[in-house]
């Protein structure tokens, strides 16, 4: 260092090594379908109406091995070529957002790390550009190889000896003649780093066609891919958006109305899925293509495109969003950003999920400038714009659901109809013939016999599809119920693990202060609260162990009950000896008569329940009452239960339903009566709510709502 | 011994006769243990007693229509720093979120399937830090030292004056002055340490 400088010229600068630079690439492009994306997309942003991609001699991998990525894009001026393309870390798509005009198109690639990209496929790179006017390519050669031997170098070097850096490499460049009128750019990869084969070049193809959204309305500008390969399917294929909707089972296309700001969305009405508009949700207007599909139609599309169906994409200005933009070939690794399977851990059985759906929404820069992808890339930033996207999404999907109940359900009543009207055509059949029988010949009576037995074999068969057909739809109905109470079983087991706790404390506290401080005589009042807890506790812990092996055990024998009839045995028959020794007058009074189609035991238990809760809360009344109304309308049960005991208390009104709750500890209450009546009733589809008192002054009155089908 | 409010909010009426709350009382005294079913109430008392030296029980979740532990202790937060709230819970640790109660200073975590003397750790916790406090330490001075309590001995610059016990009790309602009192006391002392006016072990 030279003494005579003055202090302030006295600098040191940041280096940066290879190892640095590679790694950065390693993070940012993980695999080579992804490093192609990553290139075409860099073609879409320079304006380029086609790219092709060849894959020379690239299986086996020899020294031969090509891969050449080449545009008609706007191409680089030696300016940018070493302002931009050899400055890691810029990326002029940060500042613009929008390629040159007159394409305007939404920049893709907005990281600036297509150099990464081609260091994952190969070793070499000759780039050339050329801008349009211009007559000069400019060539730019990288080897990437001589970065990995200085970076294998550095590994071995001592910190303390002169070593290049990444910036010391020189890169040769030069000018070639050139068209006037031809512009691009022009990747030429070789030293390849991995065999292609036909399966891995097909993997290009497919996820290359999902870039441009298939549904985006044909714009001024389109952008094509070619594919060039050794490989037959693959010799010179245009990358075509696969035709989903021959093979989808529902296929649904929303749109919109700008001028009017209507967001057409679909409702499920009796089977058939009917597009509605309503007025334009929070994130804006958009487009959305969904299909659906079957076990059959999935096969079938599985089967020729040799694809996986993998759920909704977001398409900005017909581009792919990154989020969606990034290959995983797992599919079980693949990220649900929608959320769309997440639902399918939160209650029920008949829910689609992204492996039967796949689709495009359609979003713009314009219409909803609030959905914004976060900067790794990985989702959108968590917004209420955002956030009602995906509800507006989900919501679509319950359509379907919906519809695909009602169409399960309408085939089951079908099929058990069609059944029946072929078993009296049967029957039909079997009189004409026994009267054709009695005016006939000897000779075509005897014939007629044999057909008559065949008839008969027939009707039996007939009758025995029939009985196994509504055993297999009763089965399915228990399975149905059986998924219901295992619904109600995972709240149950939160609730259960919770009860659990507080015992377990309540115990634990209860011996240890029991070991610590007995025998002490001013104590004894305190040990004999302590043995009385421990016996309450652990007899709701009983119970709540019992009740869970209810669950297990529980039938699901389905039949008609008059519900009436049901109410009346278990108020003058079940329920009158400890009415009459508690001195409670019952009331039962009813309008209409209903026959529901359910499993008995578990009506009983609601009223079961009822009744005993309302005993312990007479205990200590006068003028007993307990009474039950009802009433019958088109297509729902409204029933009143009410009881003029000690009430509920205004603080416990939403809380009386939760499990092991309860004001009765004394009386033996576990507090799992109201929490069983309310499940078995939302199992119904039913309702229960604690509503203002019918007997006055104290007293409780429930109003439980069961909508039925006649 | 200072005198210590033990304040358990818990919408569990069995927990009243826990025996954690009877070792409680024998140790701070029947009268000093309050047990509030619903967190109103709790926060009432609280907001009344802010010149006692309190520790707090809180359990985390209430019925559907009232507050839950993360905005009781919220509130607790807001109307003073000074006292120690523990979590007292049966809640899921894993589906809980914390974020918040470590934002407004939770002193602890109990699991209601806690043994007494695991609980107790926590309060001999709390105990200890009130005794360290800046407030106790001023009112063990005001009880040793024969000074006049009542007496002026600070004006602010808006000439209302303050006598130690007034500054006390600003201190430990958290008032604006209060808080400003905390802060001037520590400046002073770090600035006589620094100029070796006073010494720590004196």
């Amino acid at each position: 260092m030279s003494m005579g400088k003055k202090v302030e010229d006295n600098y040191i600068k940041f280096n940066f090594d290879v190892s640095a630079y590679r790694l950065l690439g390693r993070e940012l492009i993980t695999d080579r379908i992804t490093a192609l994306f990553e290139i075409v997309k860099n073609s879409y942003d320079a304006n380029s109406d086609k790219v092709s991609v060849q894959f020379i001699s690239v299986s086996p991998k020899s020294n031969s091995s090509k891969i050449i990525i080449k545009d008609d894009g706007l191409g680089m001026k030696l300016d940018d070529l070493k302002n931009r393309w050899m400055v890691i870390g810029t990326s002029s798509k940060r500042r613009e957002r929008t390629s040159p005009s007159p394409y305007n198109r939404k920049v893709v690639g907005k990281k600036g790390i297509g150099r990464f990209a081609v260091d994952l496929l190969g070793s070499r790179l000759v780039l050339k550009t050329k801008q349009k006017n211009t007559d000069k390519w400019i060539c730019l050669e990288t080897n990437w190889s001589t970065y990995s031997d200085l970076e294998n170098k550095q590994l071995e070097l001592p910190f303390d000896e002169k070593k290049e850096f990444f910036t010391d490499i020189k890169n040769k460049y030069w000018f070639e003649d050139g068209d006037e009128n031809k512009q691009g750019t022009i990747l030429e990869i070789d030293i390849v780093n991995d065999e292609w084969t036909e399966y891995d070049v097909g993997r290009a193809y497919k996820e290359l066609s999902k870039l441009v959204s298939p549904n985006a309305k044909t714009t001024k500008y389109p952008f094509k891919i070619k594919i060039s390969s050794q490989y037959d399917s693959y010799k010179d294929a245009w990358v075509k958006p696969i035709p989903i909707i021959d093979y989808a089972t529902k296929a649904i296309s929303l749109s919109f109305d700008k001028q009017k700001e209507l967001q057409e969305v679909i409702v499920h009405e009796k089977g058939s899925l009917v597009i509605k508009t309503v007025p334009k949700r929070q994130f804006g207007l958009v487009e959305f293509t969904l299909f659906y599909f079957d076990k059959t139609t999935k096969r079938k599309f599985k089967g020729e495109f040799n694809i996986d169906i993998d759920g909704i994409k977001i398409y900005r200005d017909g581009i792919i969003t990154t989020p969606f933009a990034e290959h995983e070939a797992n599919q079980n690794k693949q990220k649900d950003i929608l959320g769309i399977d997440k639902r399918r851990y939160s209650g029920f059985f008949d829910k689609i999920n992204s492996r039967d759906l796949m689709g495009y929404l359609e979003i713009t820069d314009n219409e909803n400038p609030n959905i914004i992808e976060t900067t790794n890339r990985q989702d959108f930033i968590d917004n209420s714009d955002y956030n009602e996207l995906k509800l507006f999404i989900i919501e679509q999907i319950e359509q379907i659901e919906k519809s695909l109940k009602y169409e399960t359900e309408n085939i089951r009543e079908t099929t058990k109809s069609d059944l029946g009207n072929a078993n009296s055509g049967l029957k039909a059949i079997k009189k004409n013939l026994s009267e054709i029988k009695r005016g006939a010949s000897p000779a075509v009576k005897k014939q007629l016999r044999g057909v008559e037995a065949n008839l008969g074999k027939l009707q039996g068969t007939f009758n025995k599809s029939i009985k196994d057909f509504a055993k297999l739809e009763q089965e399915s109905k228990q399975k149905e119920s059986l998924f219901f109470s295992l619904v109600s079983l995972q709240t149950y087991a939160a609730m259960f693990s919770h009860m659990t706790k507080h015992t377990i404390g309540h115990v634990i506290r209860d011996a240890e202060y029991f070991s610590e401080h007995f025998p002490n005589e001013r104590l004894n009042d305190r040990f004999k609260t302590i043995s009385g807890r421990i016996f309450s506790e652990f007899i709701t812990l009983r119970d709540g162990v019992d009740f869970m092996l209810k669950y297990a055990q529980s039938d699901d024998e389905i039949e008609d009950i008059n519900l009436f009839e049901l109410l009346d045995n278990l108020f003058k028959n079940i329920y009158s000896p400890i009415f009459r020794k508690e001195g409670i007058e019952t009331q039962l009074d009813i309008v209409g008569s209903l026959i529901l189609r359910y499993n008995k035991k578990a009506l009983e238990d609601i009223f079961d329940n009822l009744i005993s809760n309302s005993i312990k809360a007479l205990k200590s009344q006068k003028n007993k009452k307990i009474k039950c109304s009802g009433i019958v309308s088109n297509d729902e049960l409204t029933l009143y239960f009410s009881d003029n005991g000690y009430g509920i208390l205004e603080e416990d009104k939403y809380r009386i339903f939760d499990i092991f709750f309860t004001r009765t500890a004394e009386d033996g209450g576990a507090g799992i009566g109201l929490y069983m009546v309310k499940t078995r009733i939302e199992a119904m589809n039913g309702s229960i709510e604690v509503v203002k008192n019918e007997f006055e002054p104290t007293g409780a009155t429930f109003k439980i709502t069961l909508p039925f089908q006649k | 011994m200072m005198e210590i409010k033990i304040v358990v909010i818990d919408d569990d009426q069995r927990m009243q006769e826990d025996t954690l709350i009877w070792s409680l009382k024998d140790r701070f005294g029947d009268e000093n243990i309050s047990f509030f079913l619903t967190p109103n109430e709790g926060l009432d008392y609280i907001g009344n007693n802010l010149e006692n030296n309190m520790i707090v029980l809180l359990d985390i979740n209430f019925p559907q229509n009232q507050i839950d532990g993360h905005e009781i202790l919220a509130e607790i937060s807001n109307m003073s720093k000074l006292i120690p709230v523990i979590l007292w819970s049966a809640v899921d640790e894993n589906k809980e979120s914390f974020s918040d109660f470590i934002n407004n200073q939770a002193f602890g975590f109990i699991s209601k399937t806690a043994t007494s003397r695991e609980a107790t750790s926590h309060i001999d916790k709390a105990v200890l830090y009130l005794e360290n406090s800046l407030d106790n330490v001023l009112e063990d001075w005001i009880i040793q030292n024969d000074a006049d309590k009542d007496a002026p001995i600070y004006l602010t610059s808006d000439d209302k004056s303050y006598s130690l016990n007034d500054i006390l009790r600003e201190i430990r309602l958290q008032t604006a002055i209060g808080k400003e009192f905390s802060k001037k006391f520590n400046d002073l002392t770090i600035d006589l340490l620094l100029r070796n006016k006073e010494n720590l072990n004196g």
